[in-house]
């Protein structure tokens, strides 16, 4: 089985400090920690471990800037076969015209595949649609947040998704398809500098995005940025650390669960 | 006619209570409200839609993306063309929403949060809400939206006369994709629900091997250890025990969070607790915004000190 599973960079920004400039039209990456998206890594994990069971290739593609580079060796060294930039030179804040793009791109390059992995949703615009989109143009059927593939079959596959609660749903699903991978499906493999060096001298092949540009056009458009709305806010403890954890103590016997 | 199609989200005969999301949302967009539905009885207010439209499919086939753009495309062909669709920001909610977005070229937003009357654009949440996007959408098509739970409910109202009900039937149903059964999750005997106490550790705990330093805390504390879904994924800590949309509601007294961030799929889960405290090393942490208590700290010094109060 062929399958191309879709990898993206993203700003690290868990402990990091966010500021717009441009009044609130950009944000400052220029400090930022990069790194590989979570639900792709599991993707990319999920993808490699179908091939090495039941044969076939993984191509990991990126869409990005040329740094994008990075999350491909990453993948090649996880087992991908090779990896495809699609350079852009600016961010596509919608989804649909992500979409779009990876659609033109398939096509025209008439880019062979089974299965389209992609990850649920990326850790920076959470849009969770880019899977659902190009499922749509490409006619194809689409499962998104898969936890589980219990089965993968000569023209189908069975998989299950999460729910709310705990709660899943086992489906099967034809393929060709495109299905979106959910985090903790799998124990994605530990990826050394080593191996990302061996990588590196694998072929990733560049393409560039203006030449798939048709049916592109943004359906929304980003006004601005802002930061989040103030709600109550906590109460800081401040102080040397010892007079925080006593005040922390006091806090747990007055709510009565500790003694 | 001018209006919104909202689709509404029932599980296993439930109607789930984010709908109640999307009335508000429809409300604040000032368009009268169709609401899809399965086939069944389902207790909530009917007066809160003007209509409620009846598919003659179970809750399997409705929820289904594939047969959820087909049963849109009907209906658009009957009741005209509707200018928002509506969608709750859930797993299947956000699986059909980008799919009919697909199928129709509509523009999609998901996890709304925010709609500003004035300036008519939505407010949507960037790197785990440490961000807002603020968006329009281009054009005259329909747009599809994802709305988070929680977000718009208190603008959902009782209209003045009962919904008209009409059903739609034929309902097309791919092969394509189908449903096999659902899925419970394994119980066990450790039930975080109950507990009065949790001590939750997210991803900034860093690595498996800090795990039963922060065990060791909990049982002196007699606190019940949980975590955020980073922590379960990675598997150092079980399923049980994942706080969250897709883990459990926790309600307890006193919610310790350590090295969370307050993603709103932790958030959903944890906070109606009473008393909750944030430790986090970045003073920016969304969490603080709902946390009663709050310390800017390292997790791991904060966890040493607190064992050697304890230890005394
Ligand atoms: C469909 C779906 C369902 C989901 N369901 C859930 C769910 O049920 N539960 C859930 O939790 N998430 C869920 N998520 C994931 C959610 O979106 C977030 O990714 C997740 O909650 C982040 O977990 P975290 O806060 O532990 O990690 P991060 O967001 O990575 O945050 C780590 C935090 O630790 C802090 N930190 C780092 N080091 C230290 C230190 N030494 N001391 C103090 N602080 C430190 C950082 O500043 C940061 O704020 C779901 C996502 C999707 C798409």
């Amino acid at each position: 089985m062929n399958i191309l599973v879709f990898t993206k960079r993203v700003p690290a920004t868990q402990e990091e400090e966010l500021r717009l400039i441009s009044d609130g039209k950009d944000v400052d990456f220029s400090k930022l920690p990069f790194k590989v998206n979570d639900w792709d890594n599991y993707a990319v994990e999920e993808a490699v471990k179908i091939v090495e069971k039941g044969g076939g290739a993984v191509t990991a593609v990126s869409i990005g800037s040329a740094e994008s580079d990075e999350v491909l060796r990453r993948a090649i060294a996880m087992g991908a076969k090779d990896g495809f930039l699609v350079e852009v030179d600016q961010a596509l804040h919608d989804p649909f015209a992500r979409s779009a793009l990876i659609r033109n791109f398939i096509q025209k390059e008439g880019t062979p595949f089974d299965v389209i992995f992609t990850g649920v949703q990326s850790e920076d615009d959470q849009f969770a649609s880019v899977g659902g989109i190009l499922a749509a143009l490409l006619k194809l059927p689409y499962v998104s947040m898969v936890i589980g593939i219990d089965s993968v079959e000569k023209d189908h596959m069975i998989v299950r998704r999460e729910l709310e609660g705990g709660l899943q749903e086992r489906v099967r699903v034809a393929t060709p398809c495109v299905v979106s991978i959910q985090s903790g499906i799998n124990e994605p493999r530990y990826v050394s500098i080593m191996g990302i060096r061996k990588a590196s001298k694998v072929e990733r092949k560049s393409f560039k995005g203006t030449d798939y540009d048709a049916g592109k056009d943004a359906h929304i458009e980003l006004v601005q940025w802002t930061y989040p709305p103030k709600k109550g806010g906590a109460q800081m403890l401040t102080g040397e650390l010892g007079d925080v954890c006593a005040k922390l103590m006091e806090i747990l016997k007055e709510k009565g669960v500790y003694q | 006619m001018s209006y919104a199609l909202i689709v509404a989200e029932v599980r296993r005969g439930i109607f789930e209570e984010r709908n109640l999301d999307s009335i508000g949302i429809c409300a604040q967009l000032g368009k009268e409200t169709a609401m899809l539905l399965p086939e069944g009885q389902y207790s909530f207010n009917e007066k809160m839609v003007d209509s409620i439209v009846k598919v003659k499919a179970g809750e399997e086939v409705f929820l289904n993306p594939l047969n959820m753009a087909a049963i849109i495309g009907k209906i658009a062909e009957t009741r005209g063309k509707p200018d928002f669709i509506v969608f709750t920001h859930s797993s299947s909610g956000t699986e059909a929403a980008a799919y009919t977005a697909g199928i129709f070229g509509f523009p999609v937003i998901t996890d709304v949060s925010g709609y500003d009357k004035e300036r008519g654009v939505f407010r949507k949440s960037y790197y785990s809400d440490k961000l807002f996007g603020e968006f329009k959408t281009i054009g005259e098509s329909a747009a599809v939206l994802t709305v988070r739970s929680g977000s718009f409910k208190e603008f959902a109202a009782e209209k003045s006369a009962a919904p008209n009900e009409v059903s739609v039937e034929d309902v097309p149903v791919s092969d394509s994709r189908t449903f096999v059964e659902y899925v419970e999750e394994e119980k066990t005997d450790i039930d975080i629900t109950k507990a009065d106490f949790l001590l939750s550790v997210g991803r900034g705990v860093g690595n498996k091997d800090e795990i039963p330093a922060y065990e060791e805390l909990a049982g002196i504390m007699k606190a019940v250890i949980s975590g955020s879904r980073p922590v379960i994924d990675k598997m150092w800590l079980p399923k049980a025990r994942q706080v969250g949309t897709s883990g459990k509601t926790v309600k307890p007294k006193v919610y310790l969070a350590m090295g969370i961030s307050g993603a709103f799929q932790h958030i959903a889960g944890m906070k109606d607790a009473d008393c909750i405290i944030a430790i986090n090393k970045d003073a920016e942490a969304p969490i603080f915004q709902y946390a009663h208590f709050g310390v800017v700290a390292d997790m791991h010094k904060v966890r040493d000190a607190l064992k050697g109060i304890l230890k005394g």
